[in-house]
């Protein structure tokens, strides 16, 4: 067992974190204010370093490094904005990769390669108003007609919509098929008569990343646009949720290792009664609880990268991981505004939107709660 | 064209440094590594002139196993293959030997532009380029801040005390030294991280090389004592101003 990181890992912690430093912490939190997703900043310079298709093969326009690069390039972006590292998260783990796992041939030349390569940006559509935690509930409908399928339905809380050049979007395509049975996954291109967006979301937290409603009123996709088999949907989306926890379990521990830095600085600097505050213990033990948390989501995050990428089985670890990552993350923001004290509860400091964007980790991608029905159940199979 | 690209591993400059137990040297471990910030200048001004020209182009470190990474970071930002001189000690060398050692592999290769960074940000001498040349028998040019190569000439600018910039030519082949300003360097993408993976890292032991003796030797290194905060300027407000100016174009780069 080796608990290195390798050479080029290093480097590009490095290299992901000199970038986050000197061109995306200092607009996180004029971005976060103005709810500004800039996407020249916060995707299409993601590609021109190599970020936007890091698991996939050079072939398909990645840069064919493992999961563990991938869960270190959202961490080091999440550490300065978690705006930023849920765009790439969103984008990697939740459209891209389907269509790298499920997707023909064709189907990866022809969206894949831009996505990987930073071109195109990806979303996914999967939740609905009666679809949560619940996908076998999805109501939108695809009804095939000669080579196209025509879709009905509303999709909300997609992260990347309306800047998002390519989406992967679930439809009921079996009315009669039992709840899991009889959903399909499709390819749809912005742009697409029939496809829309409904309204913006204004949200507590991750502002600078938008957040929009597709609106599908007879949208005519191509039949050659079904992402894997007919019926199958449910696999896919749950396929994509695992790799998805990935991508989020790194966002809550960037969040949280940025909250821990932050209030390492100030209570190292700041005097009451006449000393630095952290020779109170009540100060540094808090410390010492913030770091021992986010070294052990490192941990499980790495660890559940690292099955990943050997091909072995995820979906309980990358679980895990999520849940324990994204509570620290809650967790340590909290704290951190609290050791702060007055100044953090303010906009002056990072730590107040760093407990916002923290909170988040906690729903989306799979709610806490589903996280510990995903680990009950294979404990109790 | 031929071009090679000295450089250096050392410590990440926020961190907290300890004097190591023979108190001539800083304590090595538990440091993070980083590439000498001058010598990323250079690495950056080579891999310019490469893209321009398609000249071949080396880089050189002297130092432990773990500098290879270091080495990696030049790989990945475009140097063709790299050349690591194996030395554990080399941190005990003194720069006339390490200029020795890269005199000594450089010699017979016919390399047409040396680049170095103009110090390091560990022992900081700016000696090891200025005496690579000299061993080598090339003109030197120092704290470079401005860069252009036509034919067999390059034409440099050079910073000067209190902010003065001189411009001088040289004829190839030649070394330079490389001062903050010459350049913005370019990250290391991911897909060249991973490229430089596959490139060549030639290994040759320093012993092979036959390093000088040194001619200087470290006694002690201590920490500089805690001073007050700051400097007051009294006086006449006309003529505190001027002193300010003068501080400000001196010591810092506000007013360049």
């Amino acid at each position: 067992m080796k608990f290195e990181l390798t050479e080029e890992q290093n480097l590009l912690r490095d290299m992901v974190r000199q970038f986050a430093e000197t061109e995306v912490a200092p607009s996180a939190a004029e971005r976060d204010e103005q709810e500004h997703f800039d996407r020249a900043l916060m995707f299409d310079r993601l590609g021109e370093l190599g970020l936007t298709g890091i698991v996939f093969p050079e072939e398909y326009g990645g840069a064919g490094a493992d999961y563990i690069s991938y869960a270190i390039a959202v961490e080091e972006l999440s550490r300065v904005c978690g705006s930023t590292g849920v765009t790439l998260s969103a984008h990697l783990s939740l459209c891209s990769n389907p269509i790298y796992l499920f997707g023909t041939e064709e189907q990866k030349k022809k969206y894949l390669v831009p996505l990987a390569e930073g071109t195109a940006l990806g979303a996914f559509g999967l939740t609905e108003p009666s679809a949560g935690s619940d996908a076998g509930g999805t109501r939108t409908t695809a009804v095939r007609q000669g080579d196209e399928w025509i879709l009905n339905g509303t999709k909300i809380f997609i992260t990347n919509a309306g800047d998002a050049d390519t989406y992967v979007v679930l439809a009921r395509t079996d009315k009669e098929a039992q709840k899991h049975h009889g959903i399909s996954a499709f390819i749809v291109e912005k742009g697409t008569p029939g496809f829309s967006f409904g309204k913006k979301e204004k949200k507590m937290g991750i502002r600078s990343s938008p957040t929009m409603e597709l609106v599908f009123e007879n949208c005519r996709v191509p039949h050659e646009n079904m992402l894997g088999e007919e019926g199958i949907g449910f696999k896919v989306a749950m396929k994509t949720l695992d790799g998805g926890r990935i991508g989020i379990a790194s966002q809550a521990l960037g969040i949280a290792q940025g909250a821990l830095e932050a209030a390492i600085n100030y209570t190292t600097q700041r005097e009451q009664f006449n000393k630095k505050i952290t020779a109170f213990q009540g100060v540094s033990f808090q410390l010492a609880d913030m770091a021992t948390q986010v070294q052990a989501a490192r941990l499980m995050v790495y660890n559940a990268a690292y099955r990943a990428s050997a091909h072995l089985s995820y979906s309980q670890e990358s679980a895990m991981a999520k849940l324990f990552a994204s509570e620290t993350a809650m967790r340590v923001t909290t704290q951190a505004v609290q050791l702060f004290g007055g100044y953090g509860y303010t906009r002056e400091f990072p730590v107040e939107r760093m407990m916002r964007d923290a909170k988040i980790t906690e729903i989306y991608e799979g709610t806490s709660e589903v996280q510990r029905l995903v680990i009950g159940a294979a404990l109790t199979r | 064209m031929k071009l090679l690209v000295c450089i250096k591993q050392v410590p990440d400059m926020e961190s907290k440094f300890k004097i190591d137990a023979d108190g001539v040297w800083y304590d090595r471990s538990d440091l993070a590594w980083r590439m000498n910030e001058y010598d990323e200048f250079a690495v950056e001004q080579a891999v310019q002139v490469k893209e321009a020209t398609g000249a071949d182009l080396t880089v050189l470190c002297i130092g432990p196993e773990q500098v290879k990474e270091t080495m990696k970071k030049a790989l990945a930002m475009g140097c063709d293959r790299g050349v690591h001189i194996a030395d554990d000690q080399s941190h005990r060398r003194d720069p006339y030997q390490i200029a020795s050692l890269i005199a000594a592999f450089a010699g017979d290769k016919g390399f047409d532009l040396i680049f170095t960074g103009m110090q390091s940000q560990d022992r900081g001498s700016g000696q090891v380029g200025v005496m690579a040349a000299e061993l080598l028998g090339l003109p030197a040019v120092t704290t470079i801040v401005g860069f252009a190569l036509a034919g067999d000439k390059i034409t440099v600018k050079r910073e000067l005390e209190g902010g003065v910039k001189a411009t001088v030519e040289a004829t190839l082949p030649a070394l330079v030294t490389c001062q903050l300003g010459l350049n913005t360097p370019r990250y290391p993408t991911l897909p060249n991280i991973m490229k430089a993976k596959k490139k060549e890292l030639l290994a040759v032991a320093a012993a092979d090389l036959s390093p000088a003796d040194a001619l200087l030797q470290t006694v002690k290194l201590t920490f500089p004592e805690k001073k007050g905060g700051g400097v007051f300027l009294e006086g006449d407000v006309g003529e505190v101003a001027d002193r300010l100016i003068r501080i400000l174009k001196e010591k810092t780069s506000v007013l360049a």
